[in-house]
């Protein structure tokens, strides 16, 4: 997905609530920890995928400007992959889950458009996630996001994320949520 | 030579290391994972002097082409010649040492400092100025004021090694026998390995040697730590890893590798049925190229420390370098080596599975993080850190009768690795000069 | 008018580039694009570089030392660090050899 201006066209203030309100409380769940029902909101094709990002010459830039779809990545993930991922944080002897990761996802800047067929819709967002281990960890993680919505039924499935941070080198030693 | 490192000034070794570091007595104390003195020393004592990995050959194919990263806490450029050779240089202007290339990677064809337009040709040399009227006037000698190159670059099976030290022995002394070993990875298929593309770099709060340590030849914690990982990317615990009959801890010059024979035991956790049988079919192949032994060995369960901080797991194909960032940080560069003649949709496989399991998103990697991170952090305690930690699993388990290279000790789950790379960790702390490093090895220098 | 000895047309190929030492009007660049011959000063305007050692892309001569371009047919500055024109000289070729038509005042000559 690249980023659009010209040929994009906004859906209603409407719709725009609907979706708004889908992606906030996607991440009200992941707060939760209700990995289960998070699962339940990706498309079974869904494609979720957070780059590594490479800091480049301008004149020497990758496929997508910072980041390429067959190098490093930090998400590159299928349903299986996500479902795997789930998996982990529910066992019992994830030690680094116990005592439990707090977390605080928020998101704004929050853009809908149609997308080419119907009952698709991209969405531009930024967000930050907050989580604090233990007594004194903290971890800030800060993006953008290109979505790729679908309806389903009165609600939504995403079918496709991808997840832009601007940092080269992440500032944390890991991301054990989803973004 | 004009454009040669000057090498740094030796200073006297801290007087009480035995105290922290008694590997005859099998411990160590948490102190060394905290203190700035220590690790004042490991950057002029074992980072300014042992060989450090700096890039695959693969990373940078054409003249020109470059990677940026550091050696030690000396940040460096990695660049293709048209010879056909690589240089290393310190990224660091030698006007008033402003950075020379801000990228992580790229190709061109030299640089310019953005402070007063110096500019370098990819073979180093100050090619001119901005102004360069004046400098004539004031008799310059460009010659002697090119980027400064690091003391030694050699490569062994595609990894770039490079030292400051004119003093260090050659790689091929330094690496010994453990190379009979890295070529189960390195050298298993005609062609050889290359990296896929990027990098992943991530920070954490703890000491580089507790990290580097756990690949050196610690597969013990991998039945306790990563149990959830095993269960999520397998359905089941991790491979039991006292019940395999052969395994072994090799070590020589404090690097070390731990590993079984069971061919698929690493690459099996990435849950991919096709990397368990690309391995299985190729296995005859490597059987004929290194021998049967080795042919076991191409993704079993196994690590690997090259000393001070170069790491990689055969089988989840991760390769690891723990850059130093003060005695209580560091940062972790994250590559994935594959074979360059695997079919291009096993390569995707492994670039995959093993950024999903050893990456800062890696299911098993989240719990070494924490692991490690707080191994750093009650040492902060300064009762703490000056109490035993015990490191003397196996100490009765070398091998003398083995017709295997470099000292060789029975069984995976040992800490004879860990005993051996923070011994050569004190070696060379205590020794002003590569000549004064005692030599400990005991194992044959060639298999039989 | 002081008709210059370049070179033989046979000693240049086609998208090349050649230094002619000249101690009394500054060493010259001649130039072979896709078959005509073009001559220019060779020190850069901006700082000492020869520019015969720099790339030729298309029209535009590269200088090697800080990346400037220059038009080659008209010496024309293309932009930082270059802001100052190369000197162009006129040339004629008479069979195999080809010369620069140069003003006899050295003044002229561009300085680095």
């Amino acid at each position: 997905m690249t980023a659009l201006y010209d040929e994009l066209r906004p859906v209603s203030v409407e719709q725009h609530y609907r979706v708004s309100h889908f992606l906030n409380y996607e991440y009200r769940l992941l707060d939760d920890e209700r990995f289960d029902d998070w699962l339940g909101l990706m498309h079974e094709e869904i494609h979720y995928w957070m780059p590594g990002i490479e800091n480049r010459r301008r004149e020497n830039l990758l496929e997508h400007g910072f980041y390429a779809t067959d190098h490093m990545a930090f998400f590159d993930d299928r349903l299986r992959d996500l479902g795997r991922r789930v998996a982990r944080f529910q066992q019992p002897s994830a030690w680094a889950e116990n005592p439990a990761t707090r977390n605080v996802h928020q998101l704004s800047n929050v853009e809908v458009y149609y997308g080419e067929n119907d009952g698709e819709y991209i969405v531009y967002s930024t967000f930050q996630s907050v989580r604090s281990r233990g007594l004194d960890e903290e971890y800030v993680i800060y993006g953008r996001r290109e979505d790729l919505i679908v309806q389903d039924g009165d609600s939504f499935k995403i079918k496709k994320r991808l997840i832009l941070i601007p940092n080269a080198t992440l500032t944390c030693k890991n991301i054990n949520t989803f973004l | 030579m004009g454009n040669m490192i000057k090498t740094i000034d030796v200073t006297d070794s801290l007087t009480n290391l035995k105290d922290v570091c008694d590997l005859e007595n099998g411990r160590i104390s948490g102190k060394i994972f905290y203190d700035d003195a220590i690790y004042e020393q490991e950057l002029e004592k074992v980072f300014a002097r042992c060989w450090l990995f700096v890039a695959h050959e693969s990373q940078i194919p054409k003249t020109g082409d470059y990677i940026t990263t550091t050696m030690g806490e000396d940040e460096v450029i990695v660049i293709r010649q048209k010879s056909g050779g690589i240089k290393v240089f310190l990224n660091a202007c030698p006007h008033r040492g402003n950075k020379v290339c801000f990228a992580e990677s790229g190709s061109t064809r030299g640089f310019i400092c953005n402070y007063h337009g110096w500019s370098f040709n990819v073979e180093g040399n100050l090619i001119g100025q901005h102004e360069s009227g004046v400098y004539e006037d004031s008799n310059f000698d460009k010659s002697q004021w090119g980027l400064k190159e690091v003391a030694q670059v050699d490569s062994y099976k595609g990894l770039v090694f490079a030292t400051f030290d004119p003093e260090a022995p050659s790689l091929k002394e330094y690496l010994g026998p453990i190379t009979w070993y890295m070529d189960a990875l390195f050298d298993n298929q005609e062609g050889g390995t290359e990296f896929v593309g990027g990098c992943i770099r991530s920070t954490y709060e703890c000491n580089w040697k507790i990290a580097a340590e756990n690949f050196v030849g610690d597969i013990l914690h991998a039945g306790w730590t990563h149990d959830s990982a095993a269960r999520a990317m397998l359905g089941g615990s991790v491979a039991k890893v006292s019940d395999f009959e052969e395994s072994y801890a090799v070590n020589w010059n404090g690097h070390g590798y731990e590993f079984a024979l069971d061919t698929v035991g690493n690459v099996a956790v990435l849950g991919e049925s096709a990397l368990n049988k690309y391995l299985h079919t190729i296995k005859p192949s490597v059987a004929e190229r290194l021998g049967d032994f080795r042919s076991n060995m191409i993704g079993s369960v196994s690590s690997c420390t090259i000393f001070p901080n170069f790491s990689f797991l055969p089988g989840q194909n991760t390769v690891r370098v723990w850059q130093p960032r003060g005695p209580n940080k560091m940062e972790l560069f994250t590559w994935v080596v594959v074979n360059k003649s695997a079919p291009e949709d096993v390569k995707e496989k492994w670039r995959k599975g093993a950024m999903m399991t050893f990456s800062p998103t890696g299911v098993f990697e989240m719990d070494d993080g924490e692991n490690w991170e707080y191994c750093t952090k009650t040492a902060r305690g300064r009762v703490t850190a000056q109490q035993d930690l015990f490191v003397g699993l196996g100490m009765d388990t070398l091998l003398t009768d083995t017709s295997l290279p470099a000292n060789v000790y029975e069984g995976q789950l040992n800490e004879a690795n860990s005993r051996a790379f923070y011994q050569y960790w004190y070696d060379m702390l205590n020794s002003r000069s590569w000549n004064e490093v005692p030599n400990r090895n005991v194992g044959k220098q060639e298999a039989e | 008018m002081d008709k210059v000895f370049l070179c033989k047309v046979s000693d240049l190929a086609e998208n090349q580039v050649k230094k002619i030492e000249n101690s009394n009007y500054g060493d010259i660049a001649v130039y072979n694009l896709g078959g005509h011959f073009y001559a220019t000063a060779d020190l850069c305007t901006h700082a000492t570089a020869s520019l015969a050692e720099g790339d030729i892309e298309d029209d535009l001569i590269t200088c090697p030392v800080h990346w400037g371009q220059f038009h080659i047919p008209t010496g024309k500055a293309q932009g930082f660090p270059c802001e100052i024109d190369l000197k162009t000289f006129q040339v004629e070729i008479e069979g195999d050899d080809v010369f620069a038509l140069i003003e006899a005042d050295p003044a002229l000559i561009a300085k680095g």
